[in-house]
């Protein structure tokens, strides 16, 4: 996807939820005092600045596709870094339930795989030591009470 | 105050805090090293420990980071032509060649000892302009107080000078962050959708974990190899940095650190005597420029390279191996983190994301810093400034004492590094409150810098609107009051005129700036 597009679609985006900001703004309750700024007084100014510079971004992004601006190679995630992602959401959603030492375990060896590990002994030592380590120095030596899970 | 000045010093003496102070820098120093590894980063990982530590300790910690960090940067930026932090770029610019010479341990000692002068330097400048700024800053009204957060908030300017309208962007979102939760004058519920959690507002911790860290490990998950070790190399060795397949010398074969000469680390008398214009150059001009909000170390560094190239009469050298090229942007990039800390703890604004954590990290312990800090904890606030002092001392030490095995450590495999630090930023965000609803916010400002990455769209101004959002909005709405909803008082207050006319010089300075980086 080119800049033009990345400005695009962001600004329409952005431009969505400058609108859905504003309307909660208004509907926020006007108790102030008279000729004193109220409680929504500040988010109508972030509303009106929001919804201002995302249209601001999608004209750019507009332009720019219309003058083929733009088209420079940008970030992109890699497969990798998508798989930590996912990875990283199925691991938060299972610690509440799982507890913090079950949930890090497979979570901590599919990372040191995804950085590159591949001798097995070291990716199930990791994966067992590292959140391991870290359940103890929190929670033994520092008293961080870590999620224990639904289990216990 | 003299015994808030020595009972600041007693705390920053005790064992704990001394030891805290020194580890911050052992931490700070490996961290600067590692490649793609931040100083922010590090103070997040280390950010859960320090919620059960005393404040006193807690901040030597910190300061032993960031001053560490500073040091750390150059070592990288000089062994392997891959600056640590922004700040120490132009370390490599005369460093590297140095090592390319085989005075790598000559290059390091020059680093070492310009940052320590650079640090002392700045703690001297933190020890007597703070106590009075603060004692002026007590005066300040909300109109004046506004207006210094604006002042504050216009840093944000100097990091989007490549598009205007992505950095403001930044900001404003970071302002519509702000607003979830009680509003700061009436406390009425905005934008919480009847959920309890959201009451009390999005914790900046959490948001700043998420948006510093997530992107960080995902970025370490480019182009690593098996092992994935960062090399360490001089010219032409597997691993070095120029050495083919071995892309900015970070995923190479195992570290060539016995092959670095490193005996010579003590710097020659003759060295000392050629680095005196140059450190007191860096020194003047980092703590200068780290007093003003937004200039930072970077810059710091390469303008005081730029003074010691003209002012030594050796310009033809630099570049090509001079010491004073080495020493003047060390001593100045080591100097700002002194001059930072000057706006931080008087004004309570931040003068970089750094200072920014150490905000978050000091209210987080119920100490507000600004004007008050100096009435309500004067001790704590002396604390800190002796504690910065010995974070230099220590950065001394460890680095002449252990610089041989330090070095090793820029070979760590990231294959354990990042997994660890992935759940440290989970048990962190967690350990704020105890609440998996923090974790879960965490992720989704993950997800926030990672798609500000995509659209190539700054951070940090929504991390400054994240610190000062809140002020910003509680002044501005107390002073309309006190007025009537007369702004007028903006511009006839003399402090209040001064700030805003200083936000004026600020935006137009990176306007021009940005101008200039631009021009062909």
């Amino acid at each position: 996807m080119s800049g033009g597009h990345r400005n695009l679609a962001a600004g329409a985006v952005l431009l969505a939820v400058g609108i859905g900001y504003g309307l909660a703004t208004a509907l926020l309750p006007d108790r102030t005092l008279p000729d004193t700024p109220g409680p929504a007084f500040f988010p109508w100014l972030i509303a009106i600045g929001l919804i201002g510079l995302s249209a601001a971004l999608t004209v750019r992004g507009l332009t720019a596709i219309r003058q083929r601006d733009g088209d420079v190679a940008g970030y992109r995630l890699p497969r990798r870094g998508w798989l930590a992602l996912v990875g990283f959401a199925a691991y938060l959603l299972l610690l509440p339930y799982a507890g913090f030492v079950l949930a890090s375990v497979p979570f901590c060896g599919g990372l040191v795989a995804l950085y590159g590990e591949r001798r097995p002994v070291i990716v199930l030592a990791a994966a067992i030591l590292i959140p391991l380590m870290l359940f103890v120095v929190f929670s033994t030596g520092f008293q961080v009470l870590l999620p224990r899970g639904a289990w216990l | 105050m003299t015994g808030d000045l020595l009972q600041g010093l007693l705390q920053a003496i005790q064992p704990a805090s001394l030891a805290a102070t020194g580890v911050g820098c052992l931490l700070g120093i490996v961290a600067g090293m590692i490649p793609g590894m931040t100083i922010s980063a590090a103070m997040i990982i280390v950010l859960p420990l320090t919620f059960v530590l005393d404040p006193n300790v807690s901040i030597g910690l910190f300061l032993g980071l960031y001053a560490g960090g500073m040091l750390g940067g150059s070592f990288s930026a000089i062994l392997l032509n891959i600056p640590g932090t922004p700040s120490s770029a132009a370390t490599a610019l005369d460093g590297y060649p140095l090592v390319a010479r085989g005075q790598a341990g000559r290059a390091l000692g020059m680093a070492v000892s310009a940052s320590f002068c650079g640090g002392l330097f700045s703690a001297l400048c933190l020890f007597l302009i703070a106590p009075r700024l603060a004692d002026l800053a007590l005066q300040f009204r909300s109109a004046d107080l506004f207006s210094l957060v604006f002042l504050g908030l216009t840093i944000i300017c100097s990091f989007a000078s490549r598009s205007w309208i992505k950095g403001l962007l930044s900001a404003v979102i970071g302002l519509a962050i702000v607003t979830v939760g009680q509003d700061p004058v009436m406390g009425t519920a905005r934008f919480t959708f009847r959920d309890p959690n959201l009451l009390s507002g999005v914790h900046f911790l959490t948001a700043l974990i998420g948006l510093f860290a997530i992107p960080q490990l995902i970025e370490n998950l480019h182009g690593n190899s098996p092992g994935g070790a960062i090399g360490l190399g001089v010219p032409g060795r597997p691993g070095s940095p120029d050495s083919p397949g071995s892309p900015g010398g970070r995923n190479g074969t195992a570290p060539a650190a016995g092959a670095i000469e490193l005996r010579k680390l003590l710097p020659a008398f003759a060295d000392l005597r050629r680095i005196r214009l140059p450190v007191g150059i860096g020194s003047a001009v980092g703590t200068f420029l780290g007093i003003l909000p937004g200039a930072g170390g970077p810059i710091a560094a390469f303008i005081s390279y730029d003074y010691a190239k003209k002012a030594t009469g050796r310009g033809d050298r630099f570049g090509q191996g001079a010491v004073e090229g080495v020493a003047a942007p060390e001593a100045a990039n080591n100097a700002v983190t002194g001059g930072a800390l000057i706006p931080m703890m008087t004004l309570g604004i931040p003068g970089d994301p750094v200072t920014a954590i150490l905000i978050g990290a000091l209210l987080a312990h119920g100490l507000a810093p600004g004007p008050l800090l100096f009435v309500e904890r004067a001790d704590f606030a002396y604390g800190l400034m002796f504690s910065f002092f010995w974070a230099n001392v220590f950065n001394l030490l460890i680095a002449l004492a252990g610089l041989r095995l330090l070095v090793k450590v820029v070979a760590a495999p990231r294959t354990l590094l990042m997994p660890a630090v992935a759940i440290l930023c989970v048990v962190g965000a967690w350990s704020l409150r105890n609440s998996i609803f923090d974790v879960y916010v965490m992720f989704g400002f993950g997800l926030l810098g990672l798609a500000m990455k995509w659209l190539d769209m700054p951070v940090v101004p929504l991390l400054l609107a994240l610190v000062l959002g809140r002020q910003l909005e509680e002044n501005l709405r107390i002073a309309l009051t006190g007025s009537q909803g007369d702004i007028t008082m903006f511009f006839t207050s003399p402090f209040s005129a001064l700030f805003l006319g200083l936000s004026v010089v600020s935006v137009v300075w990176s306007v021009v700036g940005a101008r200039r980086q631009r021009a062909p």
